[in-house]
Order: structure tokens, then C-alpha cells, then sequence
């Protein structure tokens, strides 16, 4: 059986056991933090793609979540849209805003990449804070375009609040795990296959790769472009779990706990990115209690990590 | 005409700040190509330590300079020893320093939280007043604060040019194994870089915070433009970084002027993406030709 079959088994595996968690533990908090995973687990694996797997050191990651969950929110608000159609049509703004950002910055190189990629997640944000202009004037309050400080909220739902009355966050654990499925099989046919070869070989020797015609600007904007549709849509499932959009999503410890998910897991691997955000949203869950200790803590995890253990956990057990 | 005093005089301040804690990020990157990712918080440490040094222990300006500049290098030292030094030969050093600082970062920025608690201070070491200059009044502290830089920057040149350790440290950015077979320990190289560039940081961040105020977020922002302006310059060209932080201050006072302050980092941005389509090795960076 090959590498690629295995792990596609070993997913729908997975999918199978979480998709009964909902028929033994029924507790709303159980499930809505398993959704929560979900969310986080896809974003960590297609984070995972650009990072470890293709080797560009982005930082916009996060900047494409936001976007989807901005342009589902704004869809849904502004556009009345539901929300069922809003999701799909905010991924593909974010495929958009992904190619804009990598063609801007994927002309360059490692750190010049990462510098640029966060000066540009940087100044997204700082635009949909600044803007204190009154767009609309619903009965809240002024709101600017983008939603200023406060955000968006009341934009509709997924319709299981009608469908399953106070059970509809088991209607979004489904809807999670669905997409979390088909992130991660797109993910595993993506490494496994040609175009993830092309990608590995541009990350481990650039030159070699371009002189045997990969073309490295496109390659890697396909590899963005790609990886940029799952986060996107991972940011609309947010913005509809929560029913709020705010500049939170922005946040740099968002960014870091993300990005300690991957480094702790395994950088460049299949499952590692779902290892590690399965851990740390556990240990997240026992340091609770301990406010800013945890950003202590979560600081100090990435970088112990990084020193002592720089392939992450599935890297053990290649030793 | 006034107006054009008013905006050359708040630009050569904003540049002077940056172009302070640019060039230690700068040659910290051609030293070690480390992109160091916890400047941010060795700013905010540096702002808090004088603050602590003026208002708690009531020493005088210039003793809680040098003692925040101390600590900054020391926190440089350790972030070496610690963090640096065991990676060093790994073939992934740039992107695991780059990850392994974010996290080093972040537990700063938590612990001068957690010392001095999340309210904006005032910074106690301000000049009020000003000089009248062609019927613009011009703030003491604005002049102080290019004073300062200025002198910072000559006496950056004056170690990198003039002494035996800037030697050796230029040695060690221009070719690491080449200068290692001259002799020179690039290990106490790597060492003095990140503990200059410590104390550069906690120079830098007394200055911010002295017009803008403490929190123990406020590096991110200077940081985000100090690395901005390397990559403006070329990563690592240190007398470029200078010359861009000043300009790029200049420019983003211009800016405000004309469009207002909250478009100004989104406009600077968009120039320097521009900048960077046109030359992508910098202003000042050479083209490298990559050997296969």
C-alpha cells in the first residue's frame, strides 16, 4: 500500500472515531473546543504546506484566515447573502488576496519573505483597525467598513439553530470535521503527489530545482494560491461558528500559538501539524487558569522546540 | 515654509529613532544572518528599565540610559548563549532563530507585564520646551533625541571602522569560514553583535517611549519599521540601514502630513513592495549570484 493510500485511510480513520465523539460526549464545551480544532487544525495544515513543505517562510497565514472571516462576514452583512454561499465565495477572495500578496512577495527570498509577509499581515490589520469612518449606521452604533475596532456580528448562522434547536453546535462539529477531512486529504494527496515533489525540491535546493525547469515564482504561487482556499475557508467557518468577526483573529498570539502547533508537531510532515495542535490546545486547556503565564509558557514551548528539538515530535521517531 | 520645517524636523526624529535600533538589527543579520525577532521586546525592556531607574531608584537621566543599555546588552548576551549558540550549525539556523526568537519575544514581552502591569506610563525622561527655529518651535526633546542618535551612529562607525573588534566583526559578516581560518573567534564575534545590538535596542526603545509613551507592546511597532528598512537597505548592509532609516523617516512624516497618520505605514509599505519588485536585494544590497 502506498505512503499516500495509508494516510488517506488513516484520515477517514480518524474522521470516523471523532465523528461519534458527539453520541458519548454530549457536553456543549467538549464540542464546541473540538470544533474549535477543527478550525485551528485546518489552518496548521495548510500553514504547514507553505511552510514545511514548500519552504516559504510566510507569515501572512493568519492575514488569509482573517480574510476569509472578513469576507464572510461582510458578504453575509452587507450583501445579505447566506451564510452557506458567502463561505465558498470568501474562500476564493482569499485565493485572490493570497495570489496578490504572494506575487508581491514570493520574488524574493527566505527572511526578506518572512519580514514582508508580516509588514503586509501588519498593515491589513492596521487598516481594518484605523478606519473609524461610518460606513453604515445600523442601531448599534456607527460601523465602519470594515468593521473597526468592535467588529462584525449578526450576520446570520449556518440555519442548524432551526434545524436542531439548542443543539445546532453539533450540527457545526459535523460541519468542522467535514472540512477538516477534506483539508487534510487534499493536503495528503498534495505531499504525496508530483506537485509536492516539485515543491520539496524547491525548498531543499532552489537552484537544482529551477535548473531541471521548476519554475520557483510559480510553483510556489501555486502552492500559496492552493493552501490559501482551505484557510480562507477555515476563516468563513469561524466567522459562522462564532457569529463574530473582530480584529482578534489579527492577533499575534493567535499567530504564535498557531505557529508553535506546527513547530512542535513537525514542520514538513503529514500529521505533525495536527499532532501538535491537539496538544497544545490540551496543555492550552490546563494553563487556563494561569492568564499571562501561558504566553510565558507558549514562548518558551516554541523555543525550547526550535533549540532542542527542531523536527517536532514526528521527528522522533525518525532518530 | 514653516510647515516644511515642522515636517523635516519631525522626520529626521522619527528616522534618527529608527535608523538607532535598525543598524543593530542590521548587523546582527550580516554577522549571523539572524533575523532577531525579540527586538521588539528588548525595546519595551529598555523604555521600562529607565523608567524603573528614574522613578523608582530616582537616579539621574544618563545613569538609567547607561543602566537600560546594560541590561539590553546582557539580555542580548543571554539570548546568544541560550538561544543562538546551540543552532549554530544546524543547516535551518535562519528559520529556527527566526521562530525560536518570536518565542524568546514573547516571553519579554510577558515578563515586563508581568513586572510593571498592562497601563500606559509616561516615560520620566523628557525635556519640555522648545527652540525657535525660523518660527517653528521645535521641541528639546525632538533635538535631544537626534543629538543622541547621531552620536549612537558615530559611535557605531567608529567601532566598526576604526577598532580591532569591528574588524573583526566586518571579517566575520563579509565571509564566516574565511575569517574563522584567520583567527578570529567568531564565537565572541557573534557574542559582542548581539550584545551591541541589545544595548542599541534599549537605547532605541527610551527614545520611542519618551515621545509615545510606555506599554509593554510598544516595540512591535518600531520593530515591524526597523525591519521594513532592512529590507529597504538590504538585509544586513549596515551603513545603508542608516541612510534608509532617515529617509524613510523622512517619508513617512511626509506622509502623515499629506494623507494622515493612519494611512502612513499602509502607503510606506506599498513603496517599499514597489521598491523591492524594482531592486530585490534592496536599495543598497548587491545582487547575489548564487554558485550551484
Amino acid at each position: 500500500m502506498s505512503a499516500g493510500r495509508r494516510d488517506i485511510l488513516l484520515a477517514l480513520g480518524f474522521a470516523a472515531l471523532l465523528a461519534m465523539v458527539p453520541l458519548v460526549f454530549g457536553t456543549r464545551y467538549i464540542i464546541s473546543q473540538i470544533t474549535l480544532f477543527f478550525i485551528w487544525g485546518i489552518v496548521v495544515t495548510q500553514w504547514n504546506l507553505v511552510l514545511g513543505v514548500a519552504g516559504i517562510f510566510s507569515l501572512a497565514q493568519m492575514a488569509l484566515f482573517a480574510i476569509g472571516a472578513y469576507a464572510t462576514a461582510m458578504l453575509a452583512y452587507y450583501g445579505a447573502f447566506p451564510l452557506l454561499a458567502a463561505m465558498p465565495l470568501a474562500a476564493l477572495v482569499t485565493v485572490a488576496a493570497s495570489l496578490l500578496i504572494g506575487f508581491a512577495c514570493l520574488r524574493l527570498k527566505g527572511a526578506y519573505v518572512a519580514l514582508l509577509t508580516l509588514a503586509v499581515a501588519q498593515v491589513i490589520y492596521l487598516i481594518v483597525v484605523n478606519d473609524t469612518a461610518c460606513f453604515t449606521n445600523p442601531p448599534s452604533g456607527c460601523l465602519p467598513l470594515f468593521g473597526g475596532v468592535r467588529g462584525f456580528s449578526r450576520f446570520g448562522d449556518l440555519g442548524f439553530r432551526d434545524l436542531l434547536g439548542s443543539k445546532f453546535y453539533i450540527g457545526h462539529y459535523y460541519v468542522g470535521l467535514g472540512l477538516l477531512l477534506a483539508a487534510q486529504i487534499f493536503c495528503i494527496i498534495l505531499i504525496r503527489g508530483p506537485l509536492g515533489l516539485a515543491f520539496r525540491a524547491l525548498r531543499d535546493n532552489p537552484g537544482y530545482a529551477m535548473s531541471r525547469g521548476v519554475g520557483r515564482l510559480r510553483y510556489q504561487l501555486w502552492v500559496f494560491g492552493l493552501s490559501a482556499f482551505f484557510t480562507g475557508l477555515a476563516g468563513a467557518f469561524y466567522a459562522a461558528n462564532f457569529g463574530v468577526v473582530g480584529p482578534i483573529v489579527f492577533s499575534v498570539s493567535m499567530l504564535l500559538f498557531l505557529l508553535a502547533m506546527i513547530v512542535v508537531g513537525g514542520m514538513g510532515t503529514v500529521w505533525g501539524p495536527l499532532l501538535g495542535a491537539a496538544l497544545l490546545m490540551a496543555a492550552d486547556e490546563g494553563l487556563r487558569e494561569f492568564g499571562t503565564l501561558r504566553e510565558i509558557g507558549l514562548g518558551l514551548v516554541l523555543a525550547i522546540f526550535v533549540i532542542l528539538l527542531p523536527r517536532g515530535l514526528s521527528g522522533l521517531r525518525r532518530r | 515654509m514653516e510647515i516644511f520645517i515642522q515636517v523635516i524636523a519631525s522626520g529626521l526624529t522619527l528616522g534618527a529613532m529608527y535608523a538607532v535600533s535598525t543598524i543593530g538589527l542590521a548587523l546582527v543579520y550580516s554577522a549571523l544572518n539572524m533575523l532577531n525577532m525579540s527586538q521588539g521586546a528588548l525595546l519595551a525592556f529598555g523604555g521600562y528599565v529607565c523608567f524603573y531607574a528614574m522613578e523608582t531608584l530616582g537616579l539621574p537621566a544618563p545613569v538609567a540610559m547607561l543602566a537600560a543599555m546594560v541590561v539590553g546588552g546582557g539580555l542580548g548576551l543571554a539570548i546568544y548563549l541560550l538561544v543562538a549558540r546551540p543552532m549554530l550549525g544546524s543547516p535551518m539556523f535562519e528559520t529556527q532563530i527566526f521562530i525560536a526568537t518570536i518565542g524568546i519575544g514573547s516571553v519579554l514581552q510577558s515578563v515586563v507585564l508581568q513586572l510593571f502591569g498592562p497601563q500606559p506610563k509616561a516615560q520620566p525622561l523628557n525635556v519640555p520646551g522648545g527652540v525657535s527655529l525660523g518660527g517653528v518651535v521645535v521641541p528639546w526633546q525632538s533635538l535631544l533625541i537626534l543629538t543622541i542618535a547621531l552620536a549612537m551612529l558615530a559611535g557605531v562607525a567608529w567601532l566598526l571602522g576604526r577598532t580591532r573588534a569591528g574588524l573583526a566583526i566586518r571579517a566575520t559578516a563579509q565571509n564566516r569560514d574565511a575569517a574563522q581560518l584567520m583567527g578570529i573567534r567568531i564565537g565572541q564575534v557573534y557574542a559582542q553583535v548581539l550584545m551591541l545590538s541589545g544595548a542599541l535596542a534599549a537605547l532605541s526603545g527610551i527614545m520611542v517611549s519618551s515621545l509615545s509613551g510606555l506599554l509593554p507592546t510598544m516595540g512591535a511597532d518600531p520593530m515591524l519599521k526597523a525591519f521594513v528598512i532592512c529590507v529597504v537597505a538590504g538585509l544586513g548592509n549596515v551603513p545603508g540601514a542608516a541612510i534608509a532609516a532617515l529617509l524613510l523617516g523622512l517619508l513617512e512624516a511626509i506622509i502623515q502630513y499629506l494623507f494622515g497618520v493612519q494611512y502612513a505605514f499602509a502607503i510606506l509599505l506599498g513603496l517599499v513592495i514597489g521598491v523591492l519588485i524594482w531592486r530585490p536585494y534592496g536599495l543598497f544590497g548587491k545582487r547575489q549570484v548564487v554558485r550551484l
